[in-house]
């Protein structure tokens, strides 16, 4: 088990700048995950941590140790691939065992930490097989199992569940959390799946174009996004954007949007400064109901589209549409005007130039 | 509508078929006739009217190529020069391609044409300054010397078809093999050339076949039994006043005999090694 201090790391191809300036600290046993479009940069920076790739620029440490120049081999950390990268050429038991084998530990110290990994990710009964042999699942197990067998300070994962289909996607994702529980390692996980990231997670770092845009607990992302590109990022469906001017109305703050106007009570923002001002107003679908409540919106409905347990229902409000997330037995009809409460604690408010939370 | 269709598509295999028969007899046919050729006796060889079915049948013609005319020496001298330019090749080349596919150094693709040019050009053009090379070191009428020289000509092959075989290899097998402990070197051995193990076969068959019938450079670069290979040992039984038939067709087919037994042996796993990755695996 060790920290991870990352400081102002670089990275460049040619003219190219794919990491810039990045700054990340992971406590011991933490569980980081690296969050973002593709070509982000997330796993360019996983790369990094590992060895694998060159930085440009900057420190990285694994526990006190500078580990700028260290091999990857001398960093003792493990690392789990999208593509699982198991040795084709060598049985289960081979491909768990190769680490150690390369670091000259006996066969029989070998046998037994194998035989306990195995035991952890239940393949045991798998373990004279080839990889070609094997199904997806079990060849992510046996990825992880290749990890765990070292008892490294630090676990990498590159989406290792991208290439599973989604029941055992779920099913990988417990497991890991599990693992991640029993073992305490630290780890960083690289993803471009938001319920991975809020699911795992003890830290999510949101990255775009080579630049972290937040880092913190997944709650906090979620409830309290520190830009626009975060609050469209996390959420499915994603936040709504409504635009309007932020007007003071006696003690509490209203959004005129359009021909409405939203009374914003018991906003959890200090917004004073942005009365009289064009912001756009963040709304999770959940943070919205049907019926009347002290904020309201009220609109046209477009679509609805029933999930099983949600409804999602979308609404034309003054020409901006807004998805609210509506219980199972909601299903107003297509063109009615549909009353709206909003839960005004739950709303962001967004500078529309910076894109950044007030 | 369907019958038609059915009975054009029969039709068109049975084309397909009597084209490839066609292609396949007039490939096969000199093989079978220097076969038959090297089994008759003199009087069905040379003889006014064709005989191409044997009347007697003899082994005289290898007996007599074998204890005769140091034939034996010249396929000795052939699989020497074709060993150790397999084993350079081998060598020098396994590291070159893989650094070609793995690193991306100043001057690589540069260095990567330079080796298709060197493919272009007739060997003819090269014989003479590489004969003055081979002088100015000592390496003339040599199988090692030789052997230096085929090089030249079929490193460049083996190394962008082994190429091919090392791309198609995952780049993370090594990176998890670096993390796991190794060297880039030896995550190169542990891991990818296992991985590229029919690939390198395939490639080092087609060098070793290709260096086992070379002629021209062998003509110009042996002066002696010693060193002479088969291709060159046979064409000299090329007398001014004779012209031992039976004897060159037996020659002949002794020295494809390798070929077929290497193909035999590795066939499966060449045919693997040059179809990999054309399929989803």
């Amino acid at each position: 088990m060790a920290t991870l201090s990352i400081n102002g790391v670089r990275k460049s191809f040619g003219s190219l700048e794919v990491l810039k300036n990045i700054d990340l600290e992971l406590e011991d046993g933490g569980f980081l995950v690296l969050l973002g479009p593709s070509g982000c940069g997330k796993s360019t920076l996983l790369s990094i941590i590992a060895g694998l790739e060159p930085s440009s620029g900057g420190d990285i440490l694994i526990g006190d140790r500078n580990v700028n120049d260290v091999h990857p081999k001398d960093r003792n950390i493990a690392m789990v691939f999208q593509s699982y990268a198991l040795y084709p050429t060598m049985p289960v038991r081979r491909n768990i065992g190769f680490g150690l084998e390369m670091r000259k530990v006996p066969q029989t110290e070998r046998d037994a930490a194998v035989q306990k990994a195995a035991e952890l990710l239940q393949i045991e009964h798998l373990l004279d097989r080839k990889p070609a042999q094997l199904s997806g699942g079990q060849r992510q197990r046996v990825a992880m199992g290749r990890a765990i067998v070292r008892d490294p300070d630090l676990f990498l994962f590159d989406e290792p569940l991208s290439n599973l289909d989604a029941k055992l996607r779920v099913e990988m994702r417990t497991e890991i959390k599990r693992l991640h529980d029993r073992l305490g390692t630290s780890v960083v996980y690289v993803t471009h799946d938001q319920v991975e990231a809020m699911t795992l997670g003890t830290k999510v770092a949101v990255m775009r174009e080579g630049v972290i845009q937040q880092i913190a607990d997944p709650q906090t992302i979620y409830e309290r996004p520190a830009n626009m590109f975060v609050a469209g990022f996390i959420g499915s469906p994603t936040m709504n954007f409504l635009a309007g001017t932020l007007e003071k109305d006696g003690e509490t703050f209203v959004l005129r949007h359009g021909d409405g106007v939203l009374p914003l009570p018991g906003l959890a923002q200090d917004v004073g400064p942005y009365a009289g001002r064009k912001v756009v107003a963040g709304i999770r679908p959940e943070s919205i109901s049907a019926g009347n409540g002290p904020s309201t919106l009220s609109g046209k409905v477009d679509v609805v589209e029933p999930t099983g347990p949600d409804t999602m229902v979308i609404v034309s409000v003054g020409g901006q549409l807004i998805t609210a997330r509506l219980g199972s037995r909601d299903r107003p009809k297509l063109g009615e005007t549909l009353t709206l409460a909003v839960n005004a604690v739950e709303v962001n408010l967004f500078d529309p130039e910076s894109g950044n939370r007030i | 509508m369907a019958q038609t269709r059915s009975g054009s598509k029969l039709l068109w295999d049975l084309i397909a078929y009597a084209v490839l028969i066609l292609l396949a007899l007039v490939c096969v046919f000199p093989i079978i006739w220097t076969f038959l050729t090297s089994i008759k006796v003199e009087e069905d060889i040379v003889t006014r009217n064709m005989i191409y079915i044997p009347t007697r049948f003899t082994f005289d013609w290898y007996v007599r190529l074998w204890n005769q005319s140091g034939y034996p020496v010249l396929v000795m001298n052939s699989l020497i020069t074709t060993s150790v330019t397999v084993l350079i090749c081998l060598l020098t080349g396994t590291i070159a391609s893989y650094s070609f596919s793995r690193f991306n150094f100043a001057g690589r693709t540069q260095l990567m044409l330079g080796y298709l040019v060197v493919r272009m050009f007739p060997a003819v053009l090269m014989i003479i300054p590489l004969f003055m090379v081979m002088r100015n070191f000592g390496l003339l009428d040599s199988s090692v010397g030789l052997a230096v020289a085929y090089t030249s000509f079929l490193l460049p092959l083996f190394v962008w078809m082994l190429k091919g075989f090392f791309d198609a290899a995952p780049k993370e097998l090594e990176s998890a093999a670096r993390i796991d402990g190794s060297t880039r070197i030896g995550a190169m051995f542990r891991i990818v050339i296992p991985i590229a193990r029919n690939g390198l076969v395939a490639t080092c068959v087609f060098v070793a076949i290709a260096a086992w019938n070379e002629y021209l450079f062998a003509l110009m670069l042996t002066t002696s039994q010693g060193s002479r290979t088969w291709p060159v040992g046979l064409q000299l039984m090329v007398g001014e006043f004779q012209l031992p038939w039976g004897m060159l067709a037996a020659g002949g087919i002794i020295s494809i005999i390798p070929v077929i037994v290497l193909f035999a042996l590795v066939q499966r796993v060449m045919v693997a090694g040059i179809t990999a990755g054309a399929v989803k695996g």
